[in-house]
């Protein structure tokens, strides 16, 4: 299948804005993925990736780490308008990954977004019945993440695989529309995409297999969650 | 900042204890990138077989390859790495690749399940209730547990797409009719989180019950067929069976000659050519703590008066006992 290459990322990269990843390649890679493999199984769990001093642009450490962890030349990325249109950010992805870019999210292997200029979940690959593994991931940068709900009018109680009873997840800035279709989208497990949140050098994830119920009375989700369990 | 670059990009490759000349653990980093998506795919879906591009390991396929890329792809220089071989450490099998990934990685070894933060295993799962801070990797043959059923990979995925596992059932009911029991003794299909059959490798029935809520992360490798699978920790695993014909694991009059203890698998040895047999715990290093804590044959219940530890297959039993009740509860 040929990858439309997006028109604004045709160009070369550019050397004099790159930086540099990860002190060791090998080992560092190896301490970043076994902090995502365990916020994978253990949906809602808050780890630290903390490896680089500085991130190209608007990249925050952790997806910036994630980034040098798991992109390379066999992994479609769709940046959000904002990374796409940063020279920097397309540049070190570039030389570090070898990552092609993408115009379409459909086509992405990851999607790499910013929490306001999230695509809709829908134009996201959510893979298909006999293959549900070839979806899209979708990496969010987002204000901040935390695990306490109480007070928080955005704050999520997760429960499902990974989980031993219940969690509480709050991810800051994301918009009420992506939180619903998030809500919605555990109808059609096994299909789905499963999402990293990332602010600072914090990560935390919610894989297509974690139930997710609003801790707050919030009106659109709980209904819809409601009817569920009626 | 290029200066700084440069000086980044000049430096040398890691420096580890491992073989001159391989990288970290054997394997190349893009095929550890290719196979750590693949895992987060299948730790997503708990139960499903992610395909994955399987590589050449220095040993035939059929002797743990699959396993050996999920370890190579996992480990690091932090981890402790425990292997075993239907429950020993001290076999072919075990020791070739303990030993491979401490020339490869240079990491620590042991043959303490407690000690361990990697641990990889052929047929078996260790006796101590494994803890969320480790993981257990399988070396699978077979991952389709439909396979003997429907040959064709078209059709198995379809039936995994549609939730169509009557013909397991079929399978099981055809021991019942035949035997009158469940004859299935190994290899004995699950259902992952009510939603993928699962083969879990050819362990016995009686670990079964173990892999439900297991606190650890388990991995499963299949290095012939390139698949990946996992059961993240916390999950239900729910072994096959029928209502009227309930699932239940091996049991043994005998118990274990060295340890005396009557709750572990067992395997039976024959010593001589009279035919008298012994049959001793098949997890060595579980046998081997028991007598460090005094139990012996004579005294299977401890020399200073000791308890054994909680049984976790007996728990782990009464928790799939008790979720059944529940479900089967108005």
């Amino acid at each position: 299948m040929s990858v439309q290459v997006n028109s604004m990322n045709r160009g070369a990269v550019r050397s004099d804005l790159l930086m540099a990843g990860f002190d060791d390649a090998v080992q560092d890679a190896q301490k970043v993925f076994r902090k995502v493999l365990k916020a994978m199984s253990e949906p809602g769990t808050i780890l630290t990736a903390d490896l680089t001093d500085k991130t190209p642009g608007a990249l925050n450490k952790s997806s910036w780490e994630i980034a040098l962890t798991l992109f390379d030349a066999d992994t479609k990325i769709w940046l959000s308008p904002t990374l796409a249109g940063d020279d920097v950010v397309v540049s070190n992805l570039r030389f570090h990954c070898q990552c092609p870019m993408v115009s379409e999210p459909a086509e992405a292997d990851f999607a790499l977004a910013l929490a306001d200029e999230l695509p809709e979940l829908k134009t996201l690959n959510w893979g298909n019945s006999e293959y549900p593994d070839q979806s899209t991931t979708l990496i969010v940068q987002v204000e901040a993440i935390t695990n306490q709900v109480q007070d928080s009018d955005e704050g999520w109680c997760l429960t499902g695989p990974g989980i031993e009873t219940e969690r509480g997840l709050s991810a800051k800035g994301l918009p009420y529309s992506f939180r619903l279709d998030l809500v919605n989208s555990r109808k059609r497990f096994p299909l789905g995409v499963d999402c990293v949140f990332c602010a600072d050098d914090q990560l935390v994830a919610l894989p297509r297999s974690t139930e997710i119920k609003p801790s707050d009375n919030e009106d659109g989700i709980r209904n819809t969650t409601q009817q569920e369990a009626n | 900042m290029s200066s700084q670059l440069s000086s980044q990009l000049n430096k040398p490759a890691t420096q580890t204890a491992g073989a001159e000349g391989y990288n970290f653990a054997y394997l190349d980093e893009q095929s550890k990138r290719m196979l750590r998506r693949a895992m987060l795919k299948a730790v997503a879906i708990p139960g499903y077989q992610v395909p994955f591009g399987g590589r050449e390991m220095p040993l035939p396929h059929g002797w743990g390859t699959g396993g050996m890329q999920l370890t190579a792809t996992v480990i690091g220089e932090a981890d402790t790495l425990k292997v075993i071989d239907q429950g020993a450490d001290d076999t072919t099998n075990a020791v070739s690749i303990r030993r491979f990934f401490a020339k490869t990685a240079g990491v620590e070894t042991t043959e303490h399940t407690a000690d361990a933060s990697l641990i990889q295993t052929r047929h078996r799962i260790p006796e101590r209730q494994l803890r969320n801070d480790q993981i257990l990797i399988y070396q699978v043959p077979i991952p389709e547990p439909l396979r003997f059923i429907e040959p064709r990979e078209t059709e198995t995925r379809k039936m995994h797409a549609l939730r169509e596992y009557g013909a397991m059932q079929v399978k099981l009911y055809e021991d019942v009719a035949r035997f009158g029991h469940i004859a299935t003794s190994y290899d004995y299909p699950v259902m992952v989180n009510d939603r993928y059959m699962m083969d879990p490798s050819p362990i016995p029935k009686f670990d079964n019950p173990k892999m439900n809520q297991m606190p650890a992360l388990q991995l499963f490798g299949a290095g012939f067929e390139k698949r990946i699978y996992a059961v993240p920790p916390y999950t239900k695993v729910m072994s096959l069976d029928f209502d009227d014909y309930p699932f239940e694991v091996q049991s043994w009059e005998e118990s274990c000659s060295i340890c005396g203890s009557d709750h572990s698998f067992l395997d039976e040895v024959i010593m001589d050519d009279a035919g008298n047999k012994m049959f001793v715990c098949s997890d060595t290093d579980y046998c081997r703590e028991r007598v460090e804590q005094g139990f012996t044959a004579e005294n299977p219940e401890g020399q200073q008066g000791l308890t054994p530890e909680p049984n976790q297959s007996q728990q782990e039993r009464k928790t799939q006992d008790d979720t059944k009740a529940e479900e089967m509860a108005p």
